[in-house]
């Protein structure tokens, strides 16, 4: 115990790097999810091709893979981002495709009865999504969103392997000093299962506040 | 499919996402490939030597005799299983590398794993579990491996886990910059710099006391960590001089700057309550230290890189820890 207690600050700043980089992430995600479950459903074959492309290429490479590649393939073409941003956008892009899928998912729970009946109103093909599609698909699929938010905060651990010191990177820092391997993983598990809780009950949250009940 | 859409063929659309998927992941690995310059191999022109130890060295290395192994000991064990259980890297330029052709691992940790195997089995079968510099201690406390050779740096902390033979190496951390760099000439001139470190490394611990307030920036492997100087994400790079020494070869970008300024002793790991192996390897060590091939196996690794021959071996037990 006195591993982790010596060395609470080092650990909490590594908390709170992880909970940033998950809300940061999540938010970028599900804006990314919405946007290309949209071009999935879109009537125009290419905007589908690319939706397509998207999920396709971002669900079939592994995430280790595409942060080395971000961090350290980009800048020899010039461009170089932070490394806490570099983290937030790769994961963001790489959760975002499961997002996607979850969304569409829902949008596909939808009757078509609906859609047909936004269309025979005059509402265009964005306003029955905003307006119509859109409210109802996320409300079926509360939980899957939320199982998609806690992988993602598990992969955050990933960001350790490109140099962001979060929870993870925090530990095997501590660990180095103290030798005290099953002590200090144990403390930042516990630490990950707390944050996945509390993600899990605010899904539940919601989905008992949202979900329609057929 | 979707319900705002009319009918698209589906294989129409399985034959457009190939093709798009083909092409992405062609641009992704053009960019790996440009993203690493010019890896080198172990045994390549980059370093001077070849970085192998001969097989005569080998054959010639001593077997323990049966005196040396009582029944029912740990090392009686090893005998018997045909093989010894080692945790180790496969990634450590000079120290532990999996050779990408032959398969073989090279470097000075795996050459004194395979020593200890033929003083114990008769022959060099080693079997090597990658274990992370985390989880050292747990494999060793669980009997998982018989040993740990992996620059396991002696530490009071780490030897009430752990107990360390050896020490069988000493080194220290040194200094690396871009070869452009005029402002850094020693540890000193790294205060409020940012410092690319190996994850896991004793560079994370000796760092902000050598350099207070300098800015940490940690990456899992050494080539990451060159990579990251070399595209000027730190203005140092602090590592074990050999291994600086290695990469400073084999990329013309970087320079090496001062003296090392920490003393790491290197021990070999084992299991805390059984004293009797630790009695046996260091017997061992003082008898490869004795007959020289201490010192071939150090020149045909670590000596690739660094001018002048081998140093003396440390004295056994002179680490605080060991």
């Amino acid at each position: 115990m006195e591993a982790l207690t010596a060395h609470l600050s080092a650990l909490g700043h590594g908390l709170v790097t992880t909970v940033e980089l998950t809300v940061v992430a999540t938010v970028g995600a599900m804006l990314l999810g919405i946007i290309v479950a949209t071009l999935r459903i879109a009537p125009v074959p290419l905007l589908r091709a690319i939706g397509t492309t998207y999920v396709e290429v971002f669900q079939n490479l592994p995430l280790l893979a595409l942060l080395v590649l971000f961090v350290f393939a980009l800048p020899t073409i010039g461009i170089t981002f932070p490394l806490f941003t570099s983290a937030v956008i790769v994961i963001a892009v790489y959760e975002g495709a499961y997002l996607a899928e979850a969304i569409r998912a829902g949008i596909n729970t939808v009757g078509v009865g609906q859609a047909e009946a936004a269309r025979a109103i005059g509402l265009t093909f964005g306003q029955s999504l905003r307006h119509v599609i859109l409210p109802q698909g996320l409300r079926a699929v509360i939980q899957p969103i939320g199982n998609i938010c806690i992988a993602l905060l598990m992969n955050t651990s990933l960001a350790a392997a490109v140099g962001v010191v979060e929870l993870t990177q925090a530990a095997n820092n501590v660990n180095l000093v103290e030798a005290q391997p099953i002590a200090v993983f144990t403390g930042a598990g516990l630490a990950y299962m707390l944050l996945a809780l509390i993600i899990g009950q605010v899904t539940g949250l919601l989905e008992r506040r949202l979900a329609i009940v057929r | 499919m979707s319900i705002l859409k009319k009918s698209f063929t589906r294989r129409r659309s399985l034959a457009l996402t190939a093709t798009a998927v083909a092409v992405a992941l062609a641009a992704t690995g053009c960019g790996g490939d440009s993203g690493s310059s010019a890896p080198t191999l172990p045994g390549d022109a980059g370093l001077g030597g070849d970085g192998v130890v001969a097989q005569s060295v080998y054959d010639a290395a001593p077997v323990a005799t049966d005196a040396d192994i009582p029944a029912g000991s740990t090392m009686d064990a090893i005998r018997k299983r045909g093989y010894l259980n080692i945790g180790g890297s496969l990634d450590a330029p000079l120290l532990a590398q999996q050779n990408p052709v032959s398969g073989t691992i090279e470097g000075f940790d795996a050459d004194m794993a395979k020593l200890l195997a033929k003083y114990i089995i008769g022959k060099p079968e080693v079997k090597t579990t990658t274990i992370g510099t985390q989880t050292r201690e747990a494999m060793l406390q669980a009997k998982s491996v018989d040993a740990v050779f992996q620059t396991y740096t002696i530490t009071p902390q780490r030897a009430t886990q752990v107990a360390f033979a050896g020490p069988y190496l000493t080194s220290g951390l040194a200094v690396g910059v871009r070869k452009d760099d005029t402002s850094i000439k020693s540890v000193k001139d790294l205060a409020g710099k940012t410092v690319i470190v190996g994850a896991n490394t004793p560079a994370v611990t000796a760092l902000p006391s050598a350099a207070p307030g300098s800015k940490q920036i940690a990456f899992g492997t050494d080539p990451q960590a060159l990579q990251a100087l070399l595209q000027k994400r730190g203005d140092a790079y602090v590592q074990d001089f050999t291994l600086l020494a290695s990469g400073a070869k084999a990329n013309p970008g970087m320079k090496v700057v001062g003296e090392p300024f920490t003393t790491e002793a290197y021990g070999i790991g084992l299991n805390r309550e059984d004293t009797q192996f630790k009695e046996f390897v260091n017997n061992w060590l003082k008898k490869i230290q004795a007959d020289g091939t201490w010192a071939k196996v150090w020149e045909g690794t670590l000596g690739s890189v660094v001018e002048g021959g081998a140093p003396t071996p440390p004295a056994l037990g002179s680490a605080d820890g060991s």
